[in-house]
């Protein structure tokens, strides 16, 4: 084992706010650091292995297991040291292989604190680092720290950042007091919104599980009627008279669907308000400070220059109501769909408002311009091809494939038409609302049937561009123009705008991506900047570097 | 114009205006398809065997009019419409037969140039050089430019990417 210069001192031990000497993780992480998957893992092998065996060597396999992996974590936590000297975060772990990892404070995107329940009883925390790239990890995750620590080093983090930018932190905290620092409440969900989030949400998804259990519960009252039925139609003939049957419990019925309903609604309830109670966004200085959790909290701190896209999505149910939710991407955010920052529910005529605190100088939404009418048709097609398509294999395949020419598929034939019309009418919510819009600062896109989005990103995050025009595109004068921003899947996508609407679009944004100076609109004059022209309506505001 | 293998007089700088990939990039082509078709001649030999006369002669007559064209029209073809450019401000690319593609990088969101060569592609003194951007879907491909001008094209879209970067301050520099 390498020698280490000095002694690093335990997490407990120091000056909390002192990260220059390398100092260990909180020896909980012994135990608390361990994914709980993981650790279900690595004892449900051992055990259904010897499940055959006695029970006395189950349990001695099971403690073999958890003692080596005590021992490994143990030494883990004596060799995984970290520091961050105000300009690098350093960490280093490894017991055979050592690693050593230096992350410059200028590449960070995103800092997350995060406290499970345990956790918060020991008043512990982790703390995960994210840098720009579309790794599958985040750079750097610190588990288990004391609460104090994590916050602390996010402190020193987010000063050292705003030291490096140039732009001096609002109330001038200097580093002995790094949380004197300008902070307003951008957001706070209510719960009745976090509960109507739940309610209208995907989590409903669970809602067709529920049905199928309950048909099923219906299938076991109706099968012995139905088994009557059937005798009584063979015992008397089919030409005979009426058959009388007993019909079924009805009203049992009705209560277990109904219990279904509530059961289903109210885990989806129960789920939501545990991950999303509490939903509230603080800005402080130049940072969003995103928190959720009931039982297990989130704290996750966004610069807010590197946001690179918000997202408007509403499906239908939010749609009737007049909700939307809210997606924040940065570039960071490598854990799927958990490391984006998602409001859960926000009223129509308050997402303007959170879209000017979260893009610097925009007021809301840009106005939308509709597509070409010639969009229509290609919505028409592009919904009516796998209808057609479905309906031709139902009525084609039967005839050459003769297992599948059963009665079942004989009586669905016919319903397939029925998704003719269907499309047709997602095709023409589809173009309705089908925009895109562009001003001096942001770039925006509408698009979707069933769940609309309205995708904007900041002109100076696109990276790169691509127009596509397919054969049919082509004849009939549409572009699908894609803008590209940093961070994974990250697109605006401009699907069949007018030809030269997109020609000009494109040219537009290359010149932003190419000299990313943020652009204010003039608004003495009642005149916001033209689209198009920022050189010549736009006041160009640079901050006063200093060398 | 197209940068021909045979240029050798190293020009002081790339101008703006629209290049050709080196015109070998079809014979690669071309190898890449025929290798790509025969899995599927393998199949449709065995269908055709197992179809008999009528299907199988059809499933045959179709493979092979799918190879003549995907292997002798398609590539020049892909090549006539294949264009580059290096403008004040972006890395163009414009090509597609079906699908018209523009593709623009601009020199100041450049991350990373990767220059790649395949054993086939070295075989005909090719290259092909990648730009990536922080975006990981917004990167450009130029499929085969002749090897030796391949640095010459890197070290012209660093230089590029540098002085797009040096004309902005501090913190602007930062792409991402």
């Amino acid at each position: 084992m390498p020698t280490e210069t000095g002694t690093p001192s335990a997490g407990t031990a120091g000056s909390p706010r002192d990260f220059r000497e390398p100092r260990r993780l909180h020896p909980a992480s012994v135990v608390l650091g361990v994914p709980l998957a993981q650790a279900v893992q690595a004892l449900i092998f051992p055990f259904v292995a010897t499940l055959a065996a006695p029970r006395w060597f189950t349990l001695f396999v099971l403690f073999s297991v958890a003692l080596v992996g005590g021992v490994v974590r143990f030494f883990d936590w004596r060799m995984r040291t970290f520091s961050f000297d105000g300009e690098v975060l350093r960490v280093d772990h490894g017991v055979l292989s050592r690693n050593h990892r230096s992350l410059d404070v200028s590449r960070i995107q995103q800092v997350e604190i995060q406290r499970g329940a345990i956790q918060r009883v020991f008043g512990l925390a982790a703390i995960r680092v994210e840098t720009a790239g579309s790794a599958s990890e985040p750079e750097v995750d610190l588990r288990v720290l004391p609460e104090a620590d994590a916050v602390a080093l996010r402190s020193a983090v987010r000063v050292s950042q705003a030291r490096l930018t140039g732009r001096a932190p609002g109330a001038a905290p200097s580093d002995d007091d790094p949380t004197a620092a300008a902070e307003q409440e951008v957001l706070r969900v209510p719960m009745r919104h976090v509960i109507l989030a739940s309610v209208t949400g995907a989590r409903l998804l669970v809602l067709p599980a529920v049905i199928g259990g309950a048909l099923q519960f219906i299938g076991n009252q109706i099968g012995p009627f139905v088994d009557e039925a059937i005798e009584q139609m063979v015992e008397l003939g089919l030409a005979g008279e009426t058959p009388t049957l007993v019909g079924p419990d009805w009203r049992l019925i009705a209560v277990g669907v109904a219990l279904g309903l509530v059961l289903s609604v109210a885990a989806a309830v129960v789920v939501g308000v545990l991950r999303d109670g509490n939903f509230h966004i603080r800005q402080v200085d130049e940072d969003l400070h995103v928190s959720r959790g009931l039982l297990s909290t989130r704290d996750s701190v966004v610069p807010l220059r590197r946001i690179q896209k918000v997202e408007i999505k509403r499906n239908w149910a939010r749609r009737v109501l007049g909700y939307a939710t809210v997606r924040i991407r940065s570039a960071g955010g490598s854990t799927g769909g958990e490391g984006r920052v998602t409001v859960p529910l926000l009223p129509n005529d308050e997402v303007d408002r959170l879209l000017g605190c979260l893009l610097p100088n925009v007021d809301g939404v840009p106005d939308l311009h509709a597509h070409p009418p010639a969009a229509l048709r290609r919505a028409f097609f592009r919904w009516l091809r796998p209808a057609v398509l479905l309906i031709a294999a139902a009525h084609l395949l039967p005839e050459v494939i003769a297992f599948l020419d059963t009665d079942l598929v004989a009586t669905a034939q016919p319903y397939t038409f029925l998704l003719l019309p269907i499309n047709a009418v997602l095709a023409v919510i589809e173009y309705r609302q089908l925009a895109h819009g562009a001003t001096p600062l942001v770039v925006a896109a509408r698009s979707g049937a069933l769940s609309i989005s309205t995708d904007i990103s900041p002109v100076v995050k696109v990276q790169a561009l691509t127009s596509r025009r397919s054969f049919f595109q082509r004849r009939l004068g549409l572009t699908t123009l894609v803008a590209h921003v940093a961070g994974p899947g990250a697109l605006v996508t401009v699907l069949d705008a007018g030809r030269d609407d997109a020609a000009r679009l494109h040219t537009r944004l290359t010149e932003h991506a190419a000299s990313p100076i943020p652009v204010v609109p003039e608004r003495e004059d009642g005149q916001p900047g033209a689209d198009g022209e920022r050189d010549g309506v736009g006041v160009i505001s640079q901050p006063a570097t200093t060398g | 114009m197209t940068i021909h293998a045979g240029d050798e007089i190293p020009r002081p700088g790339l101008d703006d205006r629209e290049r050709e990939l080196a015109p070998a990039v079809v014979t690669s082509w071309r190898l890449s398809a025929a290798l790509g078709w025969i899995l599927p001649a393998v199949v449709a030999l065995m269908l055709g065997f197992v179809l008999g006369d009528g299907w199988g002669w059809l499933v045959l007559a179709v493979l092979a009019a799918l190879v003549v064209f995907s292997v002798v029209f398609y590539p020049p073809m892909r090549y006539r419409r294949w264009r580059w450019q290096l403008t004040e401000l972006a890395i163009e690319l414009r090509y597609g037969v079906l699908v018209r593609t523009q593709e623009t990088v601009p020199y100041f969101r450049i991350q990373q140039i990767d220059i790649t060569a395949g054993p086939v592609d070295r075989l005909l003194e090719l290259a092909s050089l990648q730009v990536t951007s922080a975006s990981a879907s917004g990167s450009a491909t130029l499929p085969g430019i002749a090897a030796e001008d391949a640095p010459r094209v890197r070290a012209e879209l660093l230089a590029r990417a540098a002085t797009a970067v040096a004309e902005h301050p501090g913190d602007l520099r930062d792409a991402v």
